[in-house]
C-alpha cells in the first residue's frame, strides 16, 4: 500500500509532539526534601500583593539564612481561590504545611478538624500576645493559630481631594458625590457577586457601623432593622453613582493609587500595598465615620496543616516568627496591621506614616468578619447574604424583602 | 457580473467582521498592557498601544517564571493532546467498527462524562492521584485533562470513522491487511481533519484548565501559566498591565498550534481531491 506524502507528515508531526512531550514530561520532578533539609511550604495569599508580598518573601529568607536545618518555601496558591484551593487540598491529606488564612476559612478548617493543635508545640507563655485578636485563635479551649496580621478598618482617603475627612455618614455621602465627576469617583467599593468575600467584608463595615449584627452569638439577625439600615446606606451609595459600579477590588484600587477615587473603607494592610502601586500618593486615614464606631478586621492566622509531615518544622518557623525582633519585622512590613504580640511603632515609622496611631486606636471596637456563635459556618452565610444583598443592589428585590430571605435561607443553612 | 462583485464585497466584509470580532480580544489585552496607568484610568479608552510601555513585557519575562510557566502549559497540553489523540483513535475505531456486548452503554457512558463539571471530580481525583503519587506534577495533570477530554475525542472520531465505507476496510483485508493496518494505513489519513480538530479541541483544553492545575500542583516552578497569571490577582491590588502582557504571550502558543494544525486540516480534506 502506497504511503500518502500527507501520512508521512502527519506521523513525523505527531513524532515530534510525543517526544517533546515525553521529554519534557520526563524532565519534570516532584518537589521534596534535599539534602537533609527540610523544606515546609507555606500558602498565603498575601504573597501576591505589591508592596507588601516581595517583602514578606525577604522575610521567609531571613529564617532560611538564620539556620540550616529548615527552608520555608512560598506556595503560590492564587487569591481569588485561595480558600476552596487549600481547604480541598487539605481535606484531601495533602496542602501545605504552614497556611495564613482569612477568617472564614480558618473557621472552617478548624471545625473539619483539618488544622494541628498548637498547644504542645507553642508555648504561648512565653510571647506578650494581643489578647482581642488572639481569643478567637482558641476553640473548645485548643489553640488552633496564631495571628500573623491583625488589620482594622478605617477610612482612606486622598487628601488632595478631601483636605478635611468627613465625620458622620451624611458628610461622607455628601463628600462622595461631589467628588465624583468625569473620570474621577468619590468612593469604592466591592459589589459583584465574583467577589463575595470581599463584599462581605465591606459591607460589614455598614451593618456593625449603623449599630447592626449578624448575629446575637444564638440566633441570626440578619434582617433586624440595625442592618437594614446599614445595608440602606451601602445601597443608597450604590444608587448615587458614586463608585466606579462594575470594577473590581483590583481596579478601583489601582484607581485609588492614581487618584482618580476619593474615598475608600480598608485594612491597615492596603497602606503598604498603595505606597506599592503609587509612592506619591498624598492620602491619609481616619476612623469609618459612621454612627456606631465598630467596624471589621481582617484577622489572619498562621496554621500548621494536620496532614503536614513537616509539623515539627512548621512550628519551629512560627516559634521564630514569634521572637520580637521579628514581630517588629513582620509588622513593617505589614504596614498598618498588627502582628501577634504587641510591639512598638518606630519613631521613623510613625514620622513617616502618622496615622498610624489611627488603626492602633482601633483594635478594642474591631472584630473579626465572622458570624459570632456560627463561625464555622460563616463561609455559607456569608453566600446567601451577599447574593441577596446584590440582588438587592441590582433592584430585582427590595432590599428588606432581600434580608428577609437571606435570613430564612441562612436559618435553614444553619438548622 | 455585478451580481458577483457585490457578493464578494459581502464575504468581504463578513470575513473582516469575524476577524475583527475574533482578533479584538487579543488586541485590546495588547493595547492594555501597552497603556500607563494615567491613561488605564482615563476618561478616554487608549485603542492605540503606547510602545514606550514596552518595558513591561522585558518585565514579565525577566525573572524567567512566565517563561516557565509557558513552558509548562506547553508541556501539559502537548501531552494531553498525544495521549488522547494515541488513546482516542483506537476507541473510536472500535466503537465504530467491531461488534461487542455493552458498546451501546460506553457510548451513553462517554457521553455522559462530557456533563460532570470539572469542579465535581477534584476531590476523588486529588484522592485518587494521592494514592498513586500522581500530585505535585505534570504527568497527573496530563492524565487528568486526558480522562476529561478522551470521551468527547474518541466521539468525534468515531463519528469520522463511520463516515468512512465498510468496503475500504474489506479491500484492505482481502490485501491481506490485519485491523491495526486497516486502521493505520486506511481510515487513519482518511479521518486526518476530524484527528486534526480533535487535537485542537484536546490542545485547548489542557491549555486553558486552571482548577485540577491549581489543586493539584503545589510547587510554583511546575505551575502552568493559567495558574500563574491567576497569581498576579493579589488580595489588595493585581498590576494589570503585566496580567495582560503575560495573558497576550499565554495566548500566543496556542494560535500558533492552530495554525499549524489547520494546515493538516486543510491538506487531509483535499487529500484524493484530485484522484479518479
Amino acid at each position: 500500500m502506497k504511503t500518502l506524502p500527507f501520512h508521512r507528515r502527519a506521523t513525523a508531526a505527531t513524532s515530534i509532539i510525543a517526544l517533546t512531550a515525553a521529554l519534557l514530561v520526563g524532565c519534570t520532578s516532584d518537589s521534596g526534601s534535599e539534602d537533609g533539609v527540610t523544606t515546609v511550604t507555606f500558602a498565603a495569599s498575601t504573597f501576591g500583593d505589591p508592596g507588601r508580598g516581595p517583602q514578606l518573601l525577604e522575610w521567609l529568607d531571613e529564617f532560611n539564612t538564620s539556620q540550616n536545618a529548615i527552608r520555608v518555601a512560598a506556595a503560590a496558591v492564587p487569591y481569588p481561590t485561595f480558600g476552596q484551593t487549600v481547604l480541598t487540598q487539605m481535606g484531601s491529606g495533602r496542602g501545605p504545611d504552614l497556611i495564613r488564612f482569612d477568617m472564614p476559612e480558618f473557621e472552617a478548617a478548624s471545625e473539619a478538624g483539618l488544622i494541628a493543635p498548637l498547644d504542645d508545640v507553642i508555648d504561648v507563655s512565653k510571647y506578650k500576645l494581643l489578647e482581642q485578636p488572639d481569643k478567637f485563635m482558641i476553640h473548645g479551649g485548643v489553640r488552633h493559630g496564631i495571628i500573623f496580621e491583625a488589620s482594622n478598618y478605617a477610612m482612606f482617603y486622598n487628601a488632595d481631594l478631601i483636605p478635611n475627612p468627613p465625620t458622620n455618614y451624611q458628610e461622607f455621602f455628601d463628600t462622595a458625590r461631589s467628588l465624583t465627576k468625569g473620570d474621577v469617583f468619590g468612593l469604592a467599593f466591592r459589589q459583584t457577586e465574583a467577589e463575595e468575600a470581599g463584599v462581605w467584608q465591606d459591607i460589614f463595615n455598614y451593618v456593625y457601623g449603623f449599630g447592626g449584627a449578624w448575629s446575637d452569638g444564638t440566633n441570626l439577625t440578619i434582617n433586624s432593622p440595625k442592618n437594614l439600615e446599614g445595608l440602606q446606606a451601602y445601597k443608597d451609595l450604590y444608587d448615587a453613582n458614586v463608585i466606579p459600579r462594575g470594577a473590581d477590588a483590583a481596579t478601583f484600587r489601582r484607581m485609588f493609587a492614581e487618584g482618580k477615587v476619593g474615598m475608600e473603607l480598608n485594612n491597615g494592610g492596603y497602606v503598604t500595598a498603595t505606597r506599592g502601586q503609587n509612592a506619591d500618593l498624598n492620602f491619609s486615614v481616619a476612623p469609618i465615620p459612621f454612627p456606631v464606631r465598630s467596624q471589621g478586621s481582617i484577622l489572619a492566622p498562621i496554621v500548621i496543616n494536620k496532614a503536614s509531615p513537616a509539623q515539627d518544622a512548621a512550628a519551629t518557623f512560627i516559634r521564630w516568627a514569634l521572637e520580637p525582633e521579628n514581630q517588629v519585622k513582620l509588622q513593617e512590613i505589614l504596614g498598618a496591621s498588627s502582628v501577634a504580640t504587641v510591639t512598638e511603632r518606630s519613631a521613623e515609622s510613625l514620622q513617616e506614616t502618622p496615622f498610624l496611631t489611627v488603626f492602633d486606636e482601633l483594635t478594642p471596637s474591631s472584630l473579626p468578619q465572622i458570624v459570632l456563635g456560627f463561625e464555622a459556618k460563616t463561609p455559607d452565610i456569608r453566600k446567601v447574604v451577599v447574593q441577596n444583598v446584590i440582588a438587592a443592589l441590582q433592584g430585582t428585590v427590595d432590599l428588606k424583602t432581600a434580608l428577609d430571605r437571606a435570613q430564612q435561607q441562612a436559618t435553614e443553612l444553619v438548622g | 457580473m455585478k451580481g458577483l462583485r457585490i457578493g464578494l464585497t459581502l464575504r468581504v466584509v463578513a470575513v473582516i467582521v469575524v476577524l475583527g470580532l475574533a482578533v479584538f480580544p487579543l488586541y485590546w489585552m495588547f493595547v492594555t498592557a501597552l497603556t500607563s496607568n494615567a491613561d488605564l484610568f482615563g476618561q478616554d479608552a487608549r485603542l492605540i498601544p503606547d510602545f514606550s510601555q514596552f518595558g513591561v513585557f522585558v518585565d514579565a519575562l525577566a525573572d524567567g517564571k512566565a517563561t516557565g510557566w509557558l513552558l509548562n502549559s506547553l508541556t501539559i497540553a502537548a501531552g494531553t493532546t498525544v495521549l488522547s489523540i494515541g488513546l482516542g483513535i483506537p476507541l473510536g475505531y472500535a466503537l465504530s467498527r467491531f461488534r461487542f456486548r455493552g458498546k451501546a452503554v460506553m457510548t451513553i457512558v462517554l457521553l455522559f462524562t462530557q456533563m460532570l463539571p470539572e469542579a465535581l471530580m477534584v476531590v476523588p481525583l486529588f484522592a485518587l492521584f494521592r494514592r498513586f503519587e500522581l500530585l505535585d506534577s505534570l504527568t497527573g495533570l496530563v492524565l487528568a485533562n486526558s480522562a476529561f477530554v478522551l470521551p468527547i475525542v474518541a466521539l468525534i472520531l468515531k463519528g469520522a470513522i463511520d463516515g468512512i465505507p465498510n468496503e475500504l476496510d474489506e479491500a484492505g483485508r482481502v490485501d491481506g491487511a490485519r485491523p491495526f493496518t486497516v486502521l493505520t494505513r486506511i481510515n487513519i489519513p482518511l479521518i486526518a481533519p476530524s484527528i486534526a480538530a480533535s487535537a485542537v479541541i484536546a490542545f485547548f483544553h489542557a491549555w486553558n484548565e486552571y482548577v485540577f492545575a491549581v489543586t493539584f500542583i503545589f510547587n510554583p516552578e511546575i505551575q502552568p501559566a493559567s495558574v500563574g497569571i491567576a497569581n498576579f490577582i493579589g488580595e489588595l491590588g493585581t498590576p494589570i498591565q503585566t496580567v495582560m502582557a503575560v495573558a497576550f504571550m499565554f495566548t500566543l502558543p496556542a494560535v500558533v498550534f492552530y495554525l499549524f494544525v489547520q494546515r493538516y486540516v486543510v491538506a487531509g480534506m483535499t487529500a484524493g481531491a484530485v484522484k479518479g
